[in-house]
């Protein structure tokens, strides 16, 4: 842990640098660049509007917000946590060359790659936070909690990455493993839908035990419920628990297999 | 941190201290028994190869030492302990100073990134500061010949252009430990020519340690004062580069 933390304050300079080249390396190559990163969620969320506003839903209200904007407010967080289960996983693997032909803190890896999507996210957040002014929705007092949300999404996720990534190098079985799971999660984590709505009460209680789920929500609670993060104290508590666990998991992980990396990879 | 970079257990004028250095490698069969290695350890069939076999010298700052050894010696693996890639399975390696590696030239390029851009990215990565590396950037360019290619991407390089920039930006981040891998092999005689300049150029000019891999005695020779064979992993001669190049010749046979 302490090893971890070491690497990353004497590093930090070069993982300034080192997200900025991954966003740059991302649009490169491609005329229409950076735009591509707004393009994509905009076609997904549009379908999805369509599909449950016409198809599915017949276009009722979810927890008394339009469907749509309850929609857009939980599948922007979503979209990170997924790029940061996926990629993040991966970071070491594409980051290859700076295991093996250099001396490098290799915990930083994922790091810099999730700190790159995060530019990206705060990005469609602003958009967010204008659509939501567009439709009456005012600025208030809950949206102290955002940083809140999105510093404790980063640092759940990218102990992930790098549990995952380190883990990944050694065999992709679990890149294959990863990536059917986080269709799964998709549709288990009450982002198309409210976990609240849903009427019996012990599968309620087992989705909320996912993380994804709590962020989808915490979400919601800034910009539309209105509620504090500690409103519901039994949803913090169980994801404390699913952070402690996924840190100390991370950091063990990584101890003991750091320096057979460069023997795999 | 790991080891390589404590500076207590090596005095001052060392740059480079292995103490009993063991490396091993674990062969499986295949990438399923690797994963059950993985998971359960040394319980799994494997076969164990010994790169580095209780290693033990100690290199001094300005010094200029040939590595010389067949194919398998453990030249590489290691050069790879001392730029702190590979870690040793035992033994430790101290390591003091900045190391510039001259292993796989045309490797640590980012392809999408233009020649120009690689610099920065990659003397960044040296930890070097902004003005530094704009200092020596020019020098960069001139010096691989690459003209107005430094602003395409590197993967529409040939491998020699990758191998010239690859040495031109190692040699001109002022490094306190150069490490060349057969490095001296790259493009045409007139740049091998001008590589072997500025080596010696650094050697003589800022004290540089040059630890040199090469399976040529004619460059060893020319560069180094001090020659270790290796056979097997193991150390079989440590001295004068005359003596160790007979030693050499010898093992050979």
């Amino acid at each position: 842990m302490f090893e971890i933390l070491k690497e990353h304050l004497s590093f930090r300079k070069q993982l300034v640098q080192l997200a900025r080249a991954d966003v740059a390396r991302q649009h490169k190559g491609a005329a229409l660049g950076w735009l591509w990163e707004l393009v994509k969620p905009t076609i997904m969320i549009t379908v999805y509007w369509f599909a449950f506003t016409y198809g599915i839903r017949n276009g009722g209200d979810v927890m008394g917000h339009p469907f749509a904007l309850f929609l857009v407010v939980g599948i922007v967080p979503w979209f990170y946590m997924s790029s940061m289960l996926t990629g993040g996983a991966s970071a070491i693997r594409k980051y290859k060359y700076l295991v093996t032909k250099m001396k490098f803190p290799v915990s930083t890896i994922p790091t810099f790659v999730n700190v790159s999507r995060l530019i990206t996210h705060l990005a469609m957040m602003a958009i967010v936070l204008i659509i939501l002014l567009f439709n009456g929705y005012q600025f208030d007092i809950y949206i102290l909690q955002f940083p809140l949300y999105v510093i404790l999404m980063f640092f759940f996720f990218n102990a992930w990455s790098l549990f995952s990534s380190v883990i990944v190098s050694f065999s992709k079985d679990f890149m294959n493993l990863i990536k059917s799971t986080t269709r799964v999660l998709f549709w288990i984590s009450g982002i198309l839908y409210s976990v609240d709505e849903i009427h019996v009460e012990w599968i309620r209680d087992v989705l909320r035990i996912n993380p994804i789920t709590f962020f989808v929500e915490g979400y919601r609670n800034t910009f539309l419920y209105g509620r504090w993060f500690f409103e519901d104290w039994k949803a913090l508590i169980v994801f404390a628990i699913v952070m402690v666990v996924m840190i100390v998991t991370s950091v063990l992980v990584y101890h003991k297999l750091r320096k057979q990396l460069v023997d795999v990879l | 941190m790991n080891k390589t970079t404590e500076s207590d257990m090596i005095t001052n004028d060392e740059v480079v201290r292995f103490s009993h250095v063991t490396k091993k490698y674990q062969l499986y069969k295949d990438d399923k028994k690797r994963l059950l290695g993985m998971l359960f350890g040394a319980r799994i069939p494997h076969k164990t190869k010994v790169a580095s076999n209780d290693l033990s010298f100690s290199i001094k700052r300005g010094e200029s030492v040939a590595f010389l050894g067949r194919n398998g010696a453990g030249k590489s693996t290691l050069l790879k302990i001392i730029t702190g890639v590979v870690f040793p399975t035992s033994g430790e390696a101290f390591i003091n100073g900045r190391v510039s590696a001259l292993l796989e030239l045309t490797a640590g390029f980012d392809g999408e990134f233009t020649g120009r851009e690689n610099i920065y990215l990659r003397a960044h990565l040296m930890g070097l500061e902004k003005k530094q590396i704009k200092a020596a950037e020019k020098d960069i360019v001139e010096f691989a010949e690459l003209d107005e290619y430094i602003d395409q991407p590197v993967r529409t390089y040939s491998s020699g252009m990758k191998a010239r920039l690859g040495f031109a930006i190692n040699v001109s981040i002022n490094p306190e430990i150069l490490v060349v891998d057969e490095a001296l092999s790259v493009g045409d005689m007139k740049f091998q020519e001008k590589c072997r300049v500025r080596l010696s150029e650094i050697m003589k000019k800022d004290h540089v340690t040059v630890l040199l891999v090469t399976h040529s005695i004619g460059s060893a020779k020319s560069f180094c004062n001090r020659g270790i064979v290796l056979k097997n992993g193991s150390i079989i001669f440590d001295g004068n580069i005359n003596d160790a190049a007979e030693a050499y010749k010898e093992s050979n046979n």
